[in-house]
């Protein structure tokens, strides 16, 4: 990558973000905008600094819950579309389902959970491998049925069993489908624990966002608003490197 | 060109009971039919040859013409719908892992390196791989990859994807190399080469092998065989025994026998796809 073409890549997005943050200070500054209803970005800097501590014990029932529910649904998500691969009967009977599951808004189904399963870490775990389960599931199941047909037809004539076939071809071939998957269920694990931790909660983000809008605090609303962005970016930037090195790994 | 009368000595018998005695691969009487919505589609009709051990046979006709079909049947891939084929006097009904195939892509996986790929087969059949590197190296200089052994496939040109799978189907020692048109995505000069690549490793390997291909040139420059197939019927029209001794050179194609063999098989083929009343359409 040269200069031109880094500067374009990296510096223009990162310079229109500056240049959007400094217009929002001067424009709260100038029209004096209640801190209430829109806090200057100098303001919620301050704040975050300040509660810092407070933040981060919040955000870590958040993180984990997030990442187990992500580790959970994408070993669900790749296992269900080896089965849909592996059995016609399978697919036929499931498959119709699993789209028509897809299809409902599952956000809508969160206080469910919670009738089920209690107001614990279980009912938002839950809940967020359920949403980011399905993303997994349909990115996979398309890579194992992208196989190059040719391929199969290599290791039927080398009386290949169908687990070599999984392991060594379909599975390998499907990697970039999986991770598409995966890097869209980052995002749908969050949303799960965020509103289970709306809905009911002593504790985590989504907890914190709602108990600091009832006291009006628009700072600190903000604030764990942007650490939700950090995790989510550092979260989505793991997977995409465990993807990057797998690619080096298998060299597809 | 050639006249019935003065049947030239290369030109078989159609069935060639002398050479039955010491058949090896027996194609006896093989259909293969396909339903389709527009009525049965006769892919091969009763084919009828013998492969004797150690000659490399090509089967050689238009696109169509069932040549895949049959092949796919010799290696177990297809099952006739009738008669039967032998290797020995065992039926082949399945594929065989004392069998090397290749197809016309080189059906590589691309995230496994040359050697790899080449020993493929071995891991899948859950053989000591150790036992087999010593005949994965003798094949890559053969070829002239053993300084590509660590390359990926994406690093390789069309022709030396396809020798690579080559190497991968002679890896284990088979019996029987099946080649189903392996040169017929490259370009003319590449596949040239190819050719002559190939005439060099089978010069080092005696193995009995069958190639399709529809290539005519091709077909009797590297055979010791060539049956000429047609489409609608699907059947054997002629069987050629190639009189060049091995190994085979490229001046070769300039002998007037070579080229009348050619014109031969070409007015067969020709034949068959003007309607079979023997004119020539070219």
């Amino acid at each position: 990558m040269d200069l031109q073409t880094s500067w374009r890549r990296i510096g223009l997005p990162l310079g229109f973000a500056l240049l959007s943050l400094l217009a929002w200070e001067a424009v709260v500054r100038i029209f004096e905008v209640r801190e209430v209803l829109l806090p200057a970005p100098s303001a919620i800097a301050a704040r975050l600094a300040e509660t810092l501590p407070l933040l981060l014990q919040h955000a870590w029932p958040t993180v984990w819950e997030s990442v187990a529910g992500f580790l959970i649904a994408s070993l669900l998500g790749v296992a269900l579309a080896a089965l849909l691969s592996a059995s016609s009967l399978m697919r036929d009977m499931l498959y119709p389902n699993v789209v028509l599951f897809q299809l409902i808004p599952k956000i809508a189904l969160a206080p469910l959970f919670i009738v089920w399963l209690g107001i614990g870490f279980q009912s938002r775990l839950t809940f967020s491998v359920f949403i980011s389960f399905f993303p997994v599931v349909i990115a996979t199941l398309a890579g194992l049925d992208n196989v190059d047909k040719s391929l199969l037809r290599l290791c039927r004539a080398l009386t290949a069993t169908p687990w070599q076939v999984f392991k060594d071809v379909r599975l390998p071939y499907a990697l970039p489908y999986v991770f598409s998957g995966m890097k869209i269920a980052t995002t749908f694990a969050i949303i799960g624990v965020i509103v289970g931790e709306f809905i009911t909660s002593q504790a985590g983000l989504g907890y914190l966002i709602l108990f600091a809008s009832a006291q009006a605090d628009t700072s600190l609303i903000l604030a764990a608003i942007l650490v939700l962005c950090v995790f989510g970016l550092a979260f989505y930037g793991l997977v995409a490197g465990v993807e990057q090195w797998t690619r080096r790994r298998f060299g597809a | 060109m050639t006249s019935p009368l003065s049947r030239p000595a290369w030109l078989l018998a159609s069935s060639v009971a002398a050479e039955r005695g010491r058949s090896y691969i027996s194609v006896q009487d093989a259909s293969k039919t396909y339903a389709s919505r527009n009525g049965d589609v006769h892919a091969v009709e009763h084919a009828d040859f013998d492969i004797n051990e150690g000659d490399f046979v090509s089967l050689v006709g238009p696109s169509g013409c069932g040549k895949s079909t049959l092949m796919s049947m010799i290696g177990g891939l297809e099952v006739p719908s009738s008669g039967r084929i032998t290797i020995d006097g065992t039926p082949i009904t399945a594929p065989r892992r004392d069998f090397g195939y290749v197809f016309q892509d080189a059906t590589l996986l691309p995230w496994k390196t040359v050697l790899d790929n080449v020993l493929f087969p071995i891991r899948t059949q859950k053989r000591p791989v150790a036992d087999f590197l010593g005949e994965a190296e003798r094949l890559l200089r053969l070829t002239g990859l053993w300084a590509f052994r660590d390359k990926r496939p994406t690093e390789l040109s069309g022709g030396m994807r396809q020798r690579v799978a080559i190497c991968r189907g002679l890896i284990n020692d088979p019996r029987l190399l099946l080649m189903d048109e392996p040169f017929s995505a490259l370009d003319a000069i590449t596949r040239d080469d190819m050719n002559l690549a190939l005439a060099r490793l089978w010069d080092e390997v005696h193995k009995t092998a069958i190639f399709i291909t529809h290539s005519i040139r091709e077909a009797v420059f590297l055979s010791d065989r060539v049956l000429v197939m047609n489409a609608r019927p699907s059947r054997i029209v002629a069987d050629i025994r190639v009189p060049f001794p091995r190994p085979r050179r490229v001046e070769m194609q300039e002998d007037p026998e070579f080229q009348a063999i050619c014109a031969f098989v070409r007015e067969k083929i020709h034949e068959g796809l003007s309607g079979g009343d023997g004119t020539v359409s070219s």
